[in-house]
């Protein structure tokens, strides 16, 4: 040493190790109590510790890290290759998680989709079951339409009949025979007028029906004018019954025809005469 | 550091993991020996982690002070090995054959960070621009553990001249280095 200190060729040497070990020793105890020595040693220290960053590289083996921490008392080798190695085991388990969840979900897709095809199975049945019934209803209902509307029908005919009744009971009621205009034809038929009710009945039998686009179509002559009462049809065995209203504007009648006519009826009277009224109440007069 | 001496074994893990391969490729190319560098790497981080104290920040880079840390602790080893040697009649404190040179070609490790790389780049550059005696005589210092008495006998060269060899390359790198701030 350079008097009580340390030279700067002796600080280099000291850093490096090259002093001998009685020099070494000398130097240390020197620095012990030199903060200005132990300064140009560090520097020294520092300028040749940077030498081991020449060193060639090596990779320490992995179990090193292993045998530091255990050897500092670190159980876990650090958070995050704990994390590391949780992940790892967490992957791990989560893989036959995964695994069992996938068959697990396989075996439940297939059971489901088994389900589901019995559900629809069912479902489709239960349709069919409805569309059947929805079938069944539709009948039924047109069925009780045909009843309603025959028994409105009966019911018309019977308050018609009723009406008839009256009709035929009342002072009031001029009933007329109908007959044919060719001698030879056997249909007979009344015409009944009853003023007091508006009503007007026509009933016939041994009517021959009439071809497609004909039709019969009755007349009253009121001051000389002929009125149309409508139009009906003969039934298959014949049979004539017609109901109406007495046209406004008259309350009696002279004579009455019925002729034949096309389908829908004529604004005023254009076809044959097929039948012709006598009134019983004039004639009895 | 600070982290360390709060005992923060994370803050541990992540300052292993950034300096293992220069602590364990330092204490190999002191003493060329797996097992024993393996043996000086973890008495490194030992005593890093149980006395984090020893590191003052004001004193110089964490860096420079691991290394030196490494340096001492690995040529301790090899001076004991040396001692067992002699007593068991082997070889006096001869450098290992296998030992490497000092300024290693290898790439640098491609792991580390950007600064240690500037850092290594730097004293490679240094340190290639030195005389290859004065570079020579600095190795067998550093990494030899031999003292100038040692060195001049290993190249048969006056113990002056060791001496005048260490100064002139230590002074050189010291204005390459500081000149690199």
């Amino acid at each position: 040493m350079a008097g009580d200190h340390i030279s700067q060729e002796q600080a280099d040497e000291f850093a490096i190790g090259s002093l001998e070990p009685a020099l070494e020793r000398a130097v240390a105890l020197h620095l012990a109590d030199c903060s200005a020595c132990r300064d140009i040693v560090r520097d020294s220290e520092r300028l040749a510790a940077t030498f081991a960053l020449t060193s060639p590289h090596r990779k320490p083996p992995s179990q090193l890290k292993q045998r530091v921490f255990l050897a500092t008392g670190i159980r876990r080798p650090s958070p995050l290759r704990r994390a590391f190695g949780y992940g790892k085991a967490v992957a791990g388990v989560a893989a036959v998680f995964v695994a069992v969840a996938a068959f697990t979900g396989m075996v439940w897709m297939r059971s489901e989709m088994t389900d589901l095809r019995n559900d629809d199975e069912r479902l489709q049945r239960k349709i069919d079951e409805a569309l059947s019934q929805e079938v069944e209803i539709a009948a039924l209902t047109r069925k009780l339409e045909d009843q309603e509307k025959e028994a409105a029908r009966l019911a018309e005919a019977a308050t018609g009949d009723q009406g008839l009744i009256v009709a035929l009971l009342s002072n009031e009621t001029r009933i007329a025979d109908v007959v044919p205009a060719e001698e030879d034809s056997s249909s007979i038929g009344r015409l009944i007028w009853d003023g007091e009710q508006k009503r007007v009945w026509f009933v016939a039998s041994d009517l021959p029906q009439r071809p497609a686009g004909e039709t019969y179509q009755i007349w009253v002559n009121s001051g000389g004018k002929y009125y149309s009462l409508g139009t009906f049809a003969a039934d298959a065995d014949g049979f004539a019954r017609y109901q109406t209203v007495v046209p406004e504007g008259i309350t009696t009648y002279d004579t009455a025809i019925v002729t034949i006519e096309r389908v829908g009826g004529s604004p005023t009277r254009e076809g044959p005469t097929v039948f012709l009224v006598y009134d019983l109440s004039r004639l009895t007069d | 550091m600070h982290a360390i001496a709060a005992r923060d074994e994370h803050a541990f893990a992540v300052l292993y993991d950034r300096y293992i391969d220069l602590v364990y490729s330092a204490s190999f190319r002191v003493l060329a020996d797996a097992g024993l560098a393996e043996d000086t790497s973890q008495d490194v981080f030992v005593r890093l982690w149980r006395r984090p104290e020893t590191f003052i920040a004001e004193r110089g880079r964490f860096l420079s002070w691991l290394m030196s840390v490494t340096r001492n602790r690995a040529v301790d080893e090899l001076r004991a090995r040396g001692r067992r040697r002699k007593r068991e009649g082997g070889p006096l404190g001869e450098p290992d054959e296998a030992a490497e040179p000092l300024f290693s070609t290898d790439p640098i490790d491609p792991q580390g960070s950007a600064e240690l790389h500037e850092d290594q780049l730097a004293v490679r550059n240094a340190l290639s621009a030195l005389p290859g005696e004065q570079r020579m005589a600095l190795e067998l210092a550093y990494f030899g553990g031999l003292t100038q008495q040692e060195i001049a006998a290993r190249l048969h060269e006056p113990l002056g001249t060791v001496k005048t060899r260490i100064r002139l390359g230590m002074q050189k790198l010291r204005r390459s280095l500081d000149t690199r701030g």
